[in-house]
């Protein structure tokens, strides 16, 4: 399989949808907690702030982490299978995953939504695709190899008419 | 379409050196440790500094390297670090709640699936269109499925934290650090309920601790 531009960061395909999972459900969880943690400290009364902070936290932080995570571990387990239809890395992957991933999340508001949502999360993927690409070449630009530079002429004979 | 499906596959025929050529017969050559260590390459004849005397060496990335604590790597799965612990525990324990859930939300949108009226003119038993039902049982899916699944990944995120905590806190990984995360996590869960719910949930948390420490010795 010919495919340079593997990514050999990650974990290997079907193990890694699990670590997905569990990675955008934790960065929702916790971002969800920080994130209704102060907008419920603002939006409490005076004397109240801090049980207001935690019932906030309580009631959305969970439900945050649970959007993050279908998202994250549904478009984990498209890329995966599409990785392994297409027995190739590249950017078309994410976004067939996003478009798989959009449709799926709105697969109960009928076909019209359904395919609405799914193209918007293909037009997000593929900005964050080629927002990665470029800044890709964009390092590769400006760490491209230098030439070294010449060696001190050696003092050999002097050259004529000098 | 092959940027869709990916274009085939070719054969790469890999050229057979012929003998003598490359300093050795490639078809005597049974594995690369032989072609290391014959004779056409003596580590000795290098230079001293190189360190070629010794065996062969392996290239060990450091982003790959597993955990160094005492007592890591008996889990199901090798372990880098707190985070893999962090990620590959929470995703799994969420993934089991969101099925589980789900497999209760079936159970239970199957149970009250709606019934047909009767026609009051034809004295006749009108069927339920078969979207209501789909639509009443994949309403108790994602209203049960969801709800465990997030307390079970909440339950996951804190008792990582505090277990990745102590280990390294007490510099190794054992099943005492296991209990109290499950102790901790488990009272901190429903700590806004009051002093009789925290204990039930932390005793909870503690027994299913208990019976992940298990599992990981039957296993190993």
């Amino acid at each position: 399989m010919s495919t340079p531009e593997a990514d050999h960061s990650r974990d290997p395909c079907p193990i890694v949808i699990l670590s997905d999972f569990g990675g955008a459900f934790s960065m929702g969880a916790i971002g969800g907690s920080i994130w209704h943690g102060i907008k419920g400290f603002r939006n409490s009364p005076y004397g109240e702030r801090r049980i207001g902070a935690i019932s906030a936290i309580k009631a959305r932080a969970p439900v945050v982490g649970g959007n993050f995570g279908t998202w994250g571990g549904l478009f984990s387990f498209y890329d995966c299978s599409i990785k392994a239809i297409r027995k190739r890395e590249d950017a078309w992957n994410a976004i067939l995953a996003g478009f798989c991933v959009g449709g799926s999340l709105a697969i109960r508001g009928g076909p019209k939504h359904t395919f609405n949502s799914a193209v918007t999360c293909a037009c997000v993927l593929a900005v964050f695709e080629g927002v990665g690409m470029m800044f890709q070449r964009y390092m590769a630009w400006a760490n491209k190899p230098v030439a070294m530079p010449l060696p001190e002429q050696q003092a050999g004979p002097a050259p004529l008419g000098a | 379409m092959s940027w869709l499906f990916g274009s085939k596959q070719e054969k790469k025929e890999t050229p057979v050196a012929p003998a003598g050529q490359a300093g050795f017969d490639a078809n005597q050559i049974s594995d690369i440790s032989s072609i290391l260590k014959s004779n056409t390459l003596d580590p000795t004849k290098l230079h001293p500094l190189a360190g070629l005397d010794k065996d062969i060496e392996y290239l060990d990335l450091d982003e790959e390297k597993l955990t160094s604590l005492e007592g890591a790597g008996n889990g199901l799965l090798p372990s880098r670090g707190w985070t893999d612990d962090l990620c590959y525990g929470t995703g799994t324990v969420y993934v089991l709640g969101l099925g589980l859930g789900g497999i209760r939300g079936l159970n239970e949108g199957l149970k009250n699936l709606p019934q047909g009226r009767v026609d009051p003119v034809t004295n006749q038993l009108r069927p339920v269109p078969f979207k209501l039902k789909l639509n009443t049982v994949l309403n108790q899916v994602t209203k049960f499925g969801p709800h465990m699944g997030n307390n079970a990944g909440v339950l996951a995120i804190m008792y990582n934290l505090i277990d990745s905590s102590l280990d390294n806190i007490r510099n190794k990984h054992d099943d005492l650090n296991s209990l109290a995360a499950g102790f901790l996590s488990g009272a901190l869960f429903r700590s806004s309920k009051g002093l009789k719910p925290m204990g039930y949930s932390a005793g909870a948390m503690t027994l299913v601790a208990a019976a992940w420490c298990g599992l990981k010795r039957v296993i190993n």
